[in-house]
């Protein structure tokens, strides 16, 4: 059963297009992780997924019914956690409490919001009186989440809850996302940098690259300045001094993505016969990440200042004898480089 | 320059001695101010948010029109509203010419941009996450609304404040549709006015600090206010 069924999605903020999305569906009680970089649409889709905006075109269907904003069909099932959040002048009590007033449901209201902080990590007999002026940034983010966790919400949409907090009250967030889930069946949703998220709890990556989606994995974009190169290609020196070819781009389009399961790695000395199509960058393993289902793992090599990161099969990993700090030769067909 | 030190005395005199005059010019003052102040926030607050908070089309022109109606001067607004509620003017049935209400009506036409413009602008000054996360906790219209009032309650105080100064000291709309009735529609402008005009600079002064302290005495009520909310 899908929570989510994107068809079409065409948004516009005045003549500008900020997102095109063909069809996306998300399962209910599902993770999925959104990354890109800033600008590339994921807090704009959020924004959609919660009804906040509709759609200029298209239609996103929740629970197979079309909705429109403030509908009552929507209004109390789905909430988002913005990347900034906003706590009202109000005390934490006040904050955590608001939307159970607005539903009605004031029962046992002390008892949940206690339950609510507590689940966030912060202790409700120092916190509940405070005023929202009293708190620090990780503070004031998870009393932000637990006044939506008080909800039990059926989809819970996080815009990068973890990005400007400590590494404490990030795990607090993600520990109390997670058990949302867990308890509740809430679908999560959530836009992130954080790898630990990505790898280890979602069940679906979706990349985001000026407002499309990318195909492909964890895409590693490239810009500019680049120069006119052989073969009627176009390259790009990297600080090191190596070389990126790429295609030429069509009209309008700025930034080139690399496209990750089309990439070929070896140790450097064993490279294959390379054909005449087919270029090589040597780059470094930074990072290596097993993901949830146990086979695979998300290999980050960096090449000059280029992350590309990787999903290879678990034997692939060994066979290599892959380890951070493993150079790497990287082999690619410039044709398969993409232009968003 | 004794007359200044006259009038701190008779100030003193005419408060201790509960003056029947003075006290009839001072209810008079917070009749007309209060049913006024009353009338522009119940208004003005709900208007004030509705040119904030939404965007629609002559927007910006209307905001214009307000901005400059804070300028409007209050001997205007009395010409005004003598003319609509005199005898042969559209509401001269009323009969609400020389009466508290009408000078009430008057000194509202003068606070109520006061309190659109000032609400608007805080409206406008509100965080653009009070929206997301209003909405995003289930808040419909009507509460997303009376939650982003209460967010810039401060504002709106601010802007109570200052209509309240606007009203309390005004003569221009006292003077012509109340018409300076003693006993009756005499307001401590008007009275000062009055004084000033016979020469008694005193007494003058002395209205003019009893004005004052009721003005401190709103404002100090207010601040309780503030810090209460």
């Amino acid at each position: 059963m899908s929570v989510y069924q994107l068809k079409d999605i065409d948004h516009y903020y005045g003549d500008k297009q900020v997102l095109s999305i063909e069809n996306v569906t998300i399962p209910a009680a599902s993770i999925t992780g959104l990354v890109g970089p800033n600008g590339s649409g994921k807090s704009t889709l959020l924004k959609l997924l919660a009804f906040l905006e509709e759609a200029t075109y298209g239609a996103i269907l929740f629970n197979g019914q079309k909705v429109v904003p403030l509908s009552d069909k929507v209004r109390f099932k789905v909430t988002l956690l913005a990347q900034e959040p906003y706590l009202m002048r109000r005390s934490v009590f006040d904050n955590v409490a608001y939307g159970l007033k607005i539903r009605r449901d004031t029962k046992n209201l002390k008892a949940r919001v206690g339950e609510a902080l507590a689940q966030v990590g912060l202790d409700p007999q120092s916190f509940s009186r405070r005023k929202w002026s009293a708190l620090s940034g990780g503070e004031t983010q998870r009393v932000a989440l637990a006044a939506r966790l008080i909800l039990k919400p059926e989809v819970l949409l996080l815009d990068e809850p973890t990005a400007s907090v400590d590494s404490h009250s990030a795990r607090l967030i993600k520990q109390a996302s997670l058990k949302a889930r867990e308890e509740w069946g809430t679908t999560l949703v959530v836009a992130t940098h954080d790898w630990q998220w990505l790898y280890e709890t979602c069940d679906t990556v979706l990349h985001l690259l000026h407002g499309r989606l990318f195909k492909g994995g964890l895409g590693c974009t490239v810009y500019g300045p680049w120069r006119i190169g052989q073969r009627d290609l176009l390259q790009k020196e990297l600080e090191d001094g190596q070389v990126l070819v790429v295609p030429r781009p069509e009209e309008g389009k700025e930034m080139a993505v690399i496209n990750p399961s089309k990439l070929k790695i070896t140790l450097p000395g064993r490279d294959p016969l390379l054909k005449w199509n087919i270029d090589t960058l040597y780059g470094i393993v930074t990072r290596l990440f097993l993901e949830r289902n146990g086979d695979t793992v998300q290999t980050a090599i960096k090449v000059a200042e280029l992350v590309i990161t990787i999903r290879l099969q678990r034997d692939k990993v060994e066979k290599l004898k892959l380890s951070p700090g493993q150079k790497v030769s990287i082999a690619y067909d410039p044709r398969d480089i993409e232009w968003f | 320059m004794d007359f200044i030190q006259e009038g701190f005395t008779q100030a003193y005199t005419l408060l201790r001695s509960l003056d029947p005059a003075t006290y009839s010019a001072i209810s008079s003052t917070l009749r007309a101010s209060g049913l006024a102040m009353a009338a522009s926030l119940l208004l003005g607050i709900p208007l004030g948010y509705l040119l904030g908070y939404f965007d629609f089309r002559f927007k910006k022109q209307i905001r214009i029109i307000v901005d400059t109606l804070l300028a409007l001067p209050t001997v205007f607004i009395g010409l005004v509203i003598y003319a609509l509620l005199s005898r042969n003017g559209p509401f001269g049935e009323a009969g609400l010419l020389f009466t508290i209400p009408g000078i009430a009506i008057g000194q509202t036409l003068l606070s109520l941009p006061i309190i659109i413009a000032l609400t608007a602008t805080a409206v406008e000054a509100a965080d653009r996450n009070l929206h997301i996360t209003l909405m995003s906790l289930g808040a419909n219209s009507r509460k997303i609304a009376a939650s982003t009032l209460w967010e810039v309650r401060l504002g709106i105080l601010a802007a109570a404040v200052t209509a309240t100064g606007r009203v309390l000291t005004e003569v221009g709309i006292s003077l012509m549709v109340g018409g300076n009735i003693k006993w009756h529609t005499r307001t401590i402008t008007t009275a000062i006015a009055l004084e000033t005009s016979k020469g008694e600079f005193g007494m003058g002064i002395a209205l003019g600090l009893v004005l004052l302290l009721i003005a401190l005495t709103v404002n100090i009520s207010l601040a309780g206010l503030r810090r209460r909310i």
